[in-house]
């Protein structure tokens, strides 16, 4: 199941905003999409995971919130709160970071005429993440070796040191990376001025109709509720 | 395509005072295949960057004179221009590439240049057959072994099919397999006519295409021979220069001078090491034969060695691994035969929390392949007693002075050679008190004095009553101070034999694989 970049971009600004905005209900009807998208990905482990601490956090949230019990309760509860509305934001960057090819996003982008100046820095982006990812499990690595864990008794009683060891040479490398990525770019021809041939076919196909048809479709429902102030689940 | 750089000076600072490259005269000829060697920071990248339009277009600094591809200055074309004539490998696998996974990355050079589409599937379909690489198809960037990294960087360069060839130590992270395939293509290359520039300490594969090997020294060309020539001055001279050996089947011949550390004459042993389920107890002492003549050998024993990102494909499926106590092990194999993993799962760092927390118990310590991962303290001391425990400032200061290191004891890791760097690392390993201490390639990219330090560093290491496993693909390296040899393929032990007395099959083996 292949969507088209420009069919992910629009589900991202989409599902984002509706779920930023709207009442729980819509943003579970959002990012549903992704969810089963992944599936198709055979994310299903990652999908169980998610579904697994969002529900949680938003049935946690539901029954405490009514409790009065102190300062830590409510840091607690608040805690779930913006989990479980941050949560599926996540989902759906996750899914579109990790379904696009560069090349396709590339591709995508100069159909629409997006200049090279701009989708030339975005996809130096999407690159870098899993590299800085890559590069931050090395390095935790090192640490293990050293004993240090996130999660021990050391780190307890000190942690900041886990700043120290495991950000500072993130950072000092992260620089590195993208140095090194810039020269792989352009030493291989990628600059502004050339114009681009893609290997991957992209194109508009049933499965990004029904995306879009999809999105739509929520969104006048919410606005439509919203008009006629019968907005669900208050 | 001609390169001629015409009185080339550069340095990395805004003066010439302490250039890098100092009027540099060198002319490349089209069709020619040109080995620049010498021994780390003389200079050898830099001339290569001035080739590949790195310098002046990326890396700023102060440049002299004037390097022209065909008839065109460098200094007048964009690195887009630059970069249709001329294709660059890199030393780094893990950082040369632009896509996650391979087939965007072989054709993203040809993308970029506006190649049609179809043309762009025939070059991948041709270069992957050229290369054998059918496997390495549709997979994830960051699964595969550094050498298969290397592979890919060479098939995506030679998918855009450029005039000039420009390669930055290639042969760094391969298996002696891969380096021949290496052979293969570069000499193809120069079959069709193009012009390959190598940047290099191990010479031996290209002696038969190369040319000229130019020898850099502070900056400038100091010798020029060819490859026959320099093989007749003879493995000596070779070696003074800091190069690596000319010949591999020499390798053979000058066996004398094998280890003196080898003890284990057979594998018979007894075995007092237990800490876990995964280190038994195995006693392996034959009856028949009189063990007090020999010199016994304690055996470390692991069990269970798994590890599988698909679970019908393991990468790694060891049931029992034994390590000789107190001895260097190598470890050889294929790029992607799981060498590096069987560190990893070893050392506890990836499999499932089971295998981790017994690995855990024993405590195996692990050299990464690239140090700088591996340092993050302040000074070279704090390095060394992060992992300590207790923290004891003056053991610290000991263990720096065993690895030469205690006058740079208060000196950022980070503003070391390469070589201290290791050493720095090699030291926190020994200070975390682990017995066992694992290397993944140490002398990768190394010349051949700096390899002959990392042999002593070992040595002395393994002296003191480590155990040492050692991945590598250096056979000089390994004839230098291992005692003992593993092969690995498919995730697999093929084989464990002691290295004396099996030098040729060592050899054999590593070219033939």
């Amino acid at each position: 199941m292949k969507l088209d970049p420009r069919t992910k971009l629009f589900l991202a600004i989409v599902a984002n905003s509706v779920i930023l905005s709207a009442p729980p209900v819509y943003s579970v009807l959002m990012f549903a999409v992704p969810a089963v998208l992944l599936l198709f990905e055979k994310k299903w482990r990652f999908v169980l995971a998610f579904f697994s601490v969002y529900l949680a956090s938003v049935i946690g949230f539901e029954y405490l919130k009514t409790m009065d019990a102190g300062l830590a309760l409510s840091l607690f509860v608040s805690t779930m709160m913006i989990v479980s509305h941050m949560m599926p934001i996540t989902i759906v960057l996750y899914y579109v970071m990790m379904s696009t090819k560069v090349n396709e996003f590339l591709a995508a982008m100069a159909r629409m005429h997006v200049p090279n100046k701009v989708t030339i820095p975005l996809a130096v982006m999407a690159r870098f993440f899993p590299t800085v990812f890559d590069e931050a499990r090395a390095i935790g690595h090192a640490m293990r070796m050293r004993g240090i864990r996130l999660f021990s008794l050391r780190t307890l009683a000190n942690p900041f040191s886990i700043l120290e060891y495991r950000l500072v040479p993130l950072l000092v490398s992260v620089t590195k990376i993208g140095d090194e990525l810039s020269i792989a770019a352009v030493t291989r021809g990628l600059s502004p001025e050339t114009k681009r041939t893609c290997v991957a076919t992209v194109g508009f196909r049933v499965q990004d109709l029904i995306v879009f048809v999809y999105c739509l479709l929520v969104v006048v429902c919410y606005v439509f509720l919203g008009l006629t102030g019968n907005l669900l689940a208050r | 395509m001609n390169i001629s750089l015409k009185n080339v000076s550069f340095s990395y600072t805004d003066s010439l005072d302490n250039a890098v490259i100092k009027d540099l005269n060198l002319e490349i000829r089209s069709g020619e295949c040109v080995i620049l060697a010498g021994e780390s920071g003389c200079g050898k990248t830099t001339i290569s960057k001035l080739i590949n339009g790195l310098i002046p277009h990326y890396n700023s600094g102060c440049m002299a004179g004037d390097v022209l591809l065909g008839d065109k200055n460098t200094a007048d074309m964009t690195l887009a221009e630059i970069s249709r004539c001329v294709g660059s490998v890199f030393q780094n696998p893990r950082s040369q590439f632009f896509n996650i996974d391979t087939d965007s990355e072989i054709a993203f050079g040809c993308e970029n240049m506006g190649v049609p589409r179809e043309e762009i599937l025939q070059r991948i379909d041709d270069v992957v057959k050229e290369f054998r690489m059918e496997h390495l198809i549709g997979r994830n960037i960051f699964h595969l072994s550094g050498g298969e990294k290397q592979k890919i960087a060479c098939a995506s360069v030679a998918a855009a099919g450029p005039e000039i060839f420009v390669l930055d130590e290639p042969s760094a992270n391969l298996d002696l397999k891969s380096v021949a395939d290496l052979t293969e293509i570069v000499g193809r290359w120069k079959k069709a006519g193009k012009t390959v520039v190598v940047v290099e300490h191990r010479i031996h594969y290209l002696r038969e295409i190369a040319d000229r090997i130019c020898y850099v020294k502070d900056g400038r060309i100091a010798h020029e021979w060819t490859p026959a020539e320099l093989e007749a001055k003879g493995a000596e001279y070779a070696a003074s220069l800091g190069l690596r050996c000319v010949n591999l089947e020499q390798l053979s011949d000058g066996v004398a001078g094998a280890p003196s550390s080898v003890i284990l004459s057979d594998a018979q042993a007894e075995s007092i090491y237990e800490t876990s389920q995964l280190v038994d107890v195995v006693e392996l002492g034959s009856v028949e034969q009189d063990l007090s003549k020999r010199p016994t050998t304690e055996l470390l024993v692991f069990k269970d060695l798994y590890f599988a990102y698909n679970r019908k494909f393991p990468v790694l499926n060891i049931p029992m691994l034994t390590l000789p106590r107190g001895q260097i092990t190598a470890v050889i194999g294929h790029n992607g035969a799981g060498k590096s993993t069987l560190a990893q799962v070893l050392c506890g760092l990836c499999g499932t929390w089971r295998q981790k927390r017994k690995a855990r118990k024993y405590g195996a310590y692990l050299i990464m392949q690239d140090v700088n991962h591996q340092l993050f303290t302040e000074s070279v001391l704090e390095e060394v007693l992060l992992g300590m425990r207790p923290q004891n400032e003056k053991t610290a200061l000991e263990i720096l002075a065993g690895l030469n290191l205690e006058q740079y004891a208060y000196e950022h890791p980070m503003a070391l050679s390469g070589g201290q760097k290791q050493r720095v690392a090699i030291g926190s390993g020994v200070s975390s008190g682990r017995d066992i201490v694992v290397f993944d390639e140490p002398t990768s990219g190394l010349d051949y004095r700096q390899m002959l330090a990392v042999s002593a560093t070992l040595q002395k290491l393994a002296s003191s009553g480590k155990t040492l496993l050692v991945i590598t693909h250096d056979p000089e390296f390994i004839l230098n101070c291992c005692s003992n040899v593993i092969r690995m393929e498919h995730g697999k032990i093929a084989e464990q034999y002691p290295l004396q007395g099996n030098q040729d099959k060592l050899i054999h083996a590593m070219l033939n694989v």
